[in-house]
């Protein structure tokens, strides 16, 4: 555990200005109000959702998790909703071999409203729900100690019989989450409001908006001994954030290994790599071709392209069902997974001072490697017999299709390297086969045509004779 | 002609001016609309119940939840005669965005402004970059529009099925019908569904227990068919929410055969499943209504609809303002305003110019702004118009009196006018200026459908605009709009198919590098006019010197979720609640669960996250947002 600094948090802060709470809403008066299913959604899914534990495969049969929107566009949420990997559907109803139920508290998810609603939220607060709970924020964090000095909030979710003598007032989004975290088995942020900041902490910002992180603090340790986890981007690809969760689940339940994560709380499986890597268009950046109209198929650095040095998987995941990718269907990485988003990357549509450099160098490069690539590629658009033949037999080629003398030697001599250490024309005698006759491959023909000799070696053909 | 509250007439030309000798026509105490009943006289009454009957209930429904983003409903009922006496709207949520937008470089509008809404992932992008090229000059080749359109009507391939299976459904769900209408499941069990050979479920209990969260099957078909959408969706655009390929004048996305051919494999999916989804809602629609007419009063309000339209026509759209009128009506959707049921215009400069919107009672400090007296035709503008709007910011308690709410309050003509995906229907079906194709026709009083066949047979369906929009009604225009803009997406697909045959290739206006050259140094104003899944959709935008110094979003939630107005006039959600009976059992107050208006609420579709609003760096913050329909800011 980390040495405390001496300088209080924000959540502190706040805590600090709020007091803290002892009372809660009259279950007796509320009666059933907001419960048009008159049981909580935990209730309605647990004869479905309830594993033994052949099905659990460890310890824990559920956890809570409380969803919080804060600063948010609610496309995080959004994002999850098409998650294929585990789905929410498959998390909530605990339908993966492996999974604890995960009871979900989300206003966009749950059938009960209003304080019946908060009702799970106040147990977690008293200490009187069941079982393990997280807690889970998307959106920025606003700085509330600003808005209770009017006597306002920027972001509230539901209200408490919180304020001097009981009365109601609306509970901001923080005062949750500064409560609920001491005792979260684990604080999860899920999007770039609530791992960094992102656009509501951009440059101009009003409202004080913060990171959860910014906001819980650097010692901030879960009851579970575990930093704040930071799941980006805007939006964030939904299987990131439910593979995520799933891979805390399974390590413990005991099979999963140790999930790793990297310095700033992204998973590392999935954030350790930039999103260049696995781009479909990065080998136009390592020919030196890029894109200069917008809808161009090339390397799309030079139209505003940061993908080189962004930290993200969307290439080779995809954005939802492994389909769409922002560079795969044209789109300049504008670096909405990482910290510097967006100030450090405005104004879009211009390219990283930064590719100057490179895009230079991989120029001259590839002013090299595509004519070479071409060549070979050409040669191997050919059939071997149709080399023999000197034409292709394709109704769509043009006249010219057939390779010009220096392209035959050249080719030739390309074989010839490739086999260069290929066993296969080895001295060894080929006893278990019998030479076929076919049209066009007859063996007594062959004899005279030592032509053919030759490419039926370079088919890869064995015959009896060394060529 | 369109207004009837405004001073706004209109010379022979179309042009419109205000009335000769009036002073001050704009103050809120000079021109007033008739209002019905004041805050003054419902707090008498309610005063009067309270002393005469002892079952007055004041209670706040915050959270909403299975809404999109903050949204809270202070009601006072009456349990002893089922009403609804009073509904306060409040939207809990600030950000910001439209103050941190300003003083930037334009270029940053449109994915900065994008995130103002993640549940409408799309729309803001495609707004903000509708504002930005009216402003730069940029019209957008054919297949820029062409691919535009089919990533929106994408779009509202997930919107719509996302909001009537994981969002309103559950309303309408066994789990939640056994509860608070139990006289109804006999019934639900015997009640054969005339869509049976649509949706393939029996009896109207059936559908119920499809309807149940999570575990039914029509909820989780929904979700399955949200997916299917935004996969569509991002072959064009990248990643939803929040696409990556949106720039002005045009798109970025690479168009190639391979594209389109798996845009049509996935949408030809969907028409089975569009067949399923209108059977369902007309089954519920009818099923309700058989049961109790009262029903048919649940969310009713009266017919005053606004929409700026959605899905351009490629070659009429050329970006001005001059010319708006024209692309505008020539739209896939057309404009429109309806007022007590009639279309009043199709005109864009008359929504515009008729739009204001105000902060009586919303945790704003108040503003007036006079710095454009007219648009850049010389139709007058209100000091209260977006262009000319500043947002003050500044949260305080909250009191009904005066202060509740994050939204503002959008009013068209000083009415309080709704808006939602339904609206579309509405007015196209109305205005008959639907473009030529062999899909959707436009009847005056109905749009007729024709959906080709998948494994369902092909059919031909036909949407009535109903006599009042009630919470059934704007679920069923819902599943009709999911077909329409399915066909929109399907035409459009066949427009690319054509373009592409023409060797067409050209996406965008001007290249990545020559925006810098396209910046204009004056001062600009300009709009973008568009629709989110909830309807109306705004960005405003002033320009100058290539930096933005204002920017105003105003959502279809904004409009819907809006607290009163400064002449009491109530928001769409306050009076479709207190027009809402409480039909549940409430023999038993403490078993009074407030169904009915959740259900009233919910068919509007909320969405709260596009809230917000703008600081200018001086201290002072400039209104922008309003929120996405999304609504609140």
């Amino acid at each position: 555990m980390a040495v405390r600094t001496a300088q209080k948090t924000p959540a502190e802060r706040l805590l600090e200005v709020l007091g803290p709470v002892d009372r809660f809403h009259d279950r007796t008066e509320l009666g059933d109000f907001g419960m048009p299913a008159r049981a909580f959604m935990e209730d309605i899914l647990e004869p479905v959702a309830r594993g033994g534990p052949s099905s659990r495969m460890g310890p824990l049969e559920k956890v809570h998790a409380f969803w919080f929107a804060g600063m948010s566009c609610d496309g995080c949420t959004v994002s999850v909703t098409g998650a294929q990997a585990p789905s929410v559907e498959s998390l909530v109803l605990g339908a993966h071999p492996g999974l604890p139920r995960v009871v979900l508290h989300h206003p966009v998810v749950n059938v009960e409203s209003g304080p019946s609603y908060m009702r799970a939220h106040e147990m977690a607060i008293s200490g009187e729900l069941e079982g393990p709970y997280v807690i889970i924020l998307e959106g920025s964090i606003s700085d509330e100690t600003r808005a209770i000095e009017t006597g306002g909030y920027w972001s509230g979710q539901g209200e408490e019989p919180w304020g001097p003598d009981g009365e109601l007032r609306t509970v901001s989004t923080d005062e949750w989450i500064a409560r609920l975290a001491p005792n979260a088995a684990a604080s999860i942020a899920i999007g770039t409001c609530a791992t960094w900041g992102g656009v509501p902490a951009a440059d101009g910002n009003p409202t004080g908006a913060m990171s959860m992180m910014d906001f819980l603090g650097k010692d901030y340790r879960s009851a579970f001994g575990v930093p704040v986890v930071n799941v980006p981007g805007c939006a964030p690809i939904g299987d990131n954030f439910t593979e995520t969760v799933a891979a805390i689940l399974y390590f413990l339940q005991g099979f999963g290994p140790l999930p790793e994560f990297d310095e700033l709380g992204r998973p590392a499986w999935l954030f350790g790599e930039t999103v260049h890597r696995h781009c479909v268009r990065g080998a136009y950046y390592e020919e030196g071709s890029y894109a200069d109209e917008f809808g161009d198929p090339e390397c799309l650095v030079e139209i505003g392209c940061w993908g080189p040095v962004v930290n993200c998987n969307i290439t080779s995941r995809g954005a939802i069902n492994h389909v769409g990718g922002c560079m795969n269907a044209g789109g300049a990485c504008i670096g909405c997974t990482m910290p510097g988003f967006p100030d450090k990357f405005t104004p879009f549509y211009k390219r990283p001072p930064g590719s100057l450099v490179s895009t230079a160098a991989s120029r001259l490069l590839g002013s090299f490697v595509r004519p070479l690539r071409r060549y070979t590629n050409d040669h191997l658009n050919r059939e071997v017999r149709w080399d023999l033949n000197k034409e292709v037999p394709s109704g769509w080629s043009r006249e010219s299709s057939a390779p010009t003398m220096v392209q035959e030697v050249g080719h030739k001599f390309y074989d010839r390297m490739r086999r260069s250490s290929d066993t296969g024309r080895s001295s060894g005698e080929v006893w278990g086969k019998r030479e076929e006759w076919t049209y066009e491959h007859n063996p007594e023909r062959e004899a005279t045509q030592e032509q053919i000799d030759l490419a039926v070696t370079d088919r890869g053909k064995p015959t009896n004779k060394e060529s | 002609m369109c207004f009837k509250n405004l001073p706004i007439e209109f010379d022979q030309s179309g042009r419109a001016h205000l009335r000769e000798g009036i002073r001050d026509p704009y103050s809120v105490t000079v021109t007033k609309p008739r209002v019905e009943r004041t805050d003054a006289e419902r707090e008498a009454e309610i005063q009067h119940l309270m002393a005469a009957n002892g079952h007055i209930k004041d209670i706040n429904m915050d959270p909403v939840t299975r809404v999109a983003g903050a949204l809270a409903v202070n009601i006072t009922a009456d349990l002893e005669q089922g009403r609804y006496l009073d509904a306060r709207s409040q939207a809990t949520l600030f950000r910001g965005y439209e103050v941190i937008l300003m003083g930037r470089d334009p270029r940053d509008a449109i994915f900065v402004s994008s995130r103002a809404c993640g549940v409408c992932g799309g729309v803001h992008a495609h707004a903000s970059a509708y504002a930005i090229e009216m402003a730069m000059g940029l019209a957008p080749p054919p297949l820029g529009t062409v691919v535009r359109n089919m990533q929106e009507a994408a779009e509202m391939g997930y919107d719509n099925p996302l909001h009537l299976y994981l969002l309103a459904g559950p309303d309408y769900s066994e789990a939640v019908i056994k509860q608070v209408n139990p006289e109804l499941w006999p019934k639900a069990e015997r009640w054969s569904c005339p869509n049976h050979r649509h949706h393939g479920m029996k009896t109207m209990a059936e559908i119920m227990t499809a309807l149940n969260p999570l575990t039914g099957a029509l909820y989780r078909e929904g979700l399955e068919f949200t997916r299917l959408s935004r996969e569509m969706f991002v072959i064009l655009a990248g990643k939803y929410p929040h696409p990556q390929t949106v720039v002005p004048g045009g798109v970025s996305s690479t168009v190639s055969l391979q594209t389109l051919n798996e845009y049509h494999s996935k949408l030809g999916r969907i028409f089975d499943y569009a067949q399923r989804m209108m059977g369902v809602w007309d089954d519920l629609a009818e099923f309700f209504f058989e049961a109790d007419e009262r029903y048919r009063q649940v969310g009713a309000r009266p017919m005053n609809v606004v929409d700026p339209g959605y899905w351009d026509d490629p070659y009429a759209y050329d970006a001005t303002y001059e010319n708006c009128n024209d692309w505008g009506e020539r739209r896939w959707s057309t404009p429109g305003v309806v007022v007590d049921g009639k279309l009043v215009t199709t005109r864009l400069t008359d929504i515009n110019t008729g739009w204001e919107e105000f902060v009586e009672h919303s945790y704003y400090e108040e503003w007036a702004g006079d710095r454009y007296d007219t648009d850049q035709l010389g139709n007058p503008l209100s000091p209260y118009h977006p262009w000319n709007k500043r947002t003050l910011p500044s949260p305080t308690g909250k009191n009904w009196k005066e202060k509740y709410t994050w939204a503002c309050t959008p009013r068209w003509d000083r009415t309080a006018v709704e808006a939602g995906a339904y609206a579309r229907l509405q007015m196209t079906a109305l205005a008959q200026k639907l473009p030529n194709n062999p899909f959707v026709e436009a009847t005056g009083h109905s749009l007729r459908m024709h959906i080709p066949k998948g494994i369902t047979p092909e059919a031909e369906v036909e949407w009535h605009v109903p006599e009042v929009w009630n919470a059934f009604e704007r679920n069923r225009g819902r599943a009709y709009h999911y077909v329409f803009s399915q066909l929109v997406g399907l035409a459009n697909l066949l427009e690319a198919y054509k373009l592409m045959k023409q060797g067409e290739k050209t996406v965008a206006a001007v290249s990545a590098g020559d925006l810098d050259r396209h910046m204009p140094k004056d001062e600009r104003r300009s709009v973008g006019w568009w629709g989110a899944g909830r309807g109306w959709l705004t960005h405003h935008l002033v320009m100058d010197q290539g930096k933005i110094v204002n920017y105003q979003i105003c959502t279809p939630s904004t409009i819907n979720a809006s607290p009163r107005d400064p002449w009491d006039q109530p928001g769409p959600y306050e009076e479709a609640v207190m027009n809402t009976p409480i039909i549940e059992d409430i023999s038993d107050p403490s078993k009074f669960t407030s169904i009915d208006m959740l259900r009233t609420i919910r068919s509007f579709d909320p969405c709260m996250p596009c809230t917000t609003h703008v600081d200018t760096g001086q201290g002072t913050v400039v209104r922008e947002v309003n929120t996405c329909s999304c609504g609140a800011d």
